[in-house]
């Protein structure tokens, strides 16, 4: 894979995205807004499906889906940009696949939560204990994904362009 | 010459108390960032996610329910100063004189005055809001202004990087 990853890093926007000042920095701000946003509202979520706020039903909690979209958008966009700029040094790292793994198994879980529990609690039924399992899961995941995106700095072991 | 900070005095001490060293250990400096970003996950997770309630996001989740989420707040700012402290007395050369480190640290004053005056002005107008309620128009700039910073001191965390070496950057040093 490596002369796949050494072409990437010889394109312009990857050599751009190393050598200008400013651009790695803006993506890499965009990057921790955006998993900021979608990990804090996903983090909402699941505390509400382990029982914190338990007074609201948990459907409402629809409202803050748009922000974690915003979040997705923007980690993904500058995640790839992010990515174009090192790609041998990010996926040959096995931790990336861990971050990968841990934050789309989260995002499935809250999907899973949308679609089995909204329903029940528009019902006014309560929730099932299985769904508190679901928000303890999901819960760990996204936090699972974090430890693994701060220990990518700390982890890799090919670095073919600085 | 720093008239202020003496960060060999700083460093010195950190050394002293076992710091220093336990954030020289392979893993110390990582697992200090985790907790670090727990924290801020933490942090706009509940009180992001509160502010954007107050903006008049997610009608529908009572302001009062969601403050109950503000504890998990807390604890994220205490894991982030906890962390944050051991970053700077580990290199304060590297912080202390660094324009991001010093903007972070007046956005999180400006937070704090800022969730001051939320207790003091509006709080109790917000909790006897109901769920789909228009937050009170001071409520909602209290959260623009919270969520603002926060944001921000996430941008300005991220620059501290950008802004090397830090000592150039110190505006009170007399020259030599």
């Amino acid at each position: 894979m490596d002369p796949i990853f050494a072409s990437i890093e010889q394109t312009p926007f990857s050599i751009w995205m190393r050598e200008d000042l400013y651009a790695y920095f803006i993506a890499l701000i965009f990057h921790s807004i955006g998993m900021a946003l979608l990990i804090g509202g996903g983090i909402v979520v699941s505390l509400r499906a382990i029982g914190v706020a338990g007074a609201t039903r948990f459907d409402k909690f629809r409202g803050f889906f748009p922000v974690m979209w915003v979040g997705v958008v923007m980690a993904i966009v500058s995640g790839i940009a992010l990515l174009i700029g090192y790609p041998a040094k990010a996926l040959t790292n096995p931790v990336f696949a861990l971050k990968f793994t841990c934050l789309i198994g989260a995002a499935f879980l809250v999907r899973a939560m949308a679609r089995r529990l909204f329903p029940l609690a528009e019902q006014g039924m309560a929730l099932p204990t299985w769904g508190r399992s679901l928000g303890v899961a999901a819960l760990v995941l996204w936090l699972s994904g974090v430890a693994a995106g701060k220990l990518l700095l700390h982890t890799y072991t090919i670095l073919l362009v600085s | 010459m720093d008239p202020i900070f003496d960060p060999i005095a700083i460093e010195q001490w950190a050394t002293d108390v076992g710091i220093f060293g336990m954030m020289n250990t392979k893993w110390g400096w990582p697992i200090a960032e985790i907790i670090h970003f727990y924290g801020l996950c933490l942090l706009i997770g509940a009180v992001g996610m509160f502010d954007l309630r107050m903006m008049g996001v997610a009608r529908g989740v009572t302001m009062k329910e969601l403050h109950r989420l503000v504890p998990f707040g807390i604890a994220g700012y205490l894991m982030c100063a906890t962390t944050g402290f051991l970053f700077v007395v580990t290199a304060p050369g590297q912080y202390i004189y660094n324009p991001a480190m010093q903007m972070k640290i007046m956005l999180m004053a400006i937070a704090g005055a800022n969730m001051a005056m939320f207790y003091a002005t509006a709080s109790a107008g917000v909790n006897a809001a109901g769920a789909d309620e228009a937050p009170p128009v001071r409520a909602r700039v209290i959260g623009a202004v919270s969520l603002s910073c926060w944001l921000l001191v996430i941008v300005f965390g991220r620059l501290v990087t950008f802004f090397r070496p830090p000592e150039y950057w110190c505006l009170w040093c007399a020259p030599g």
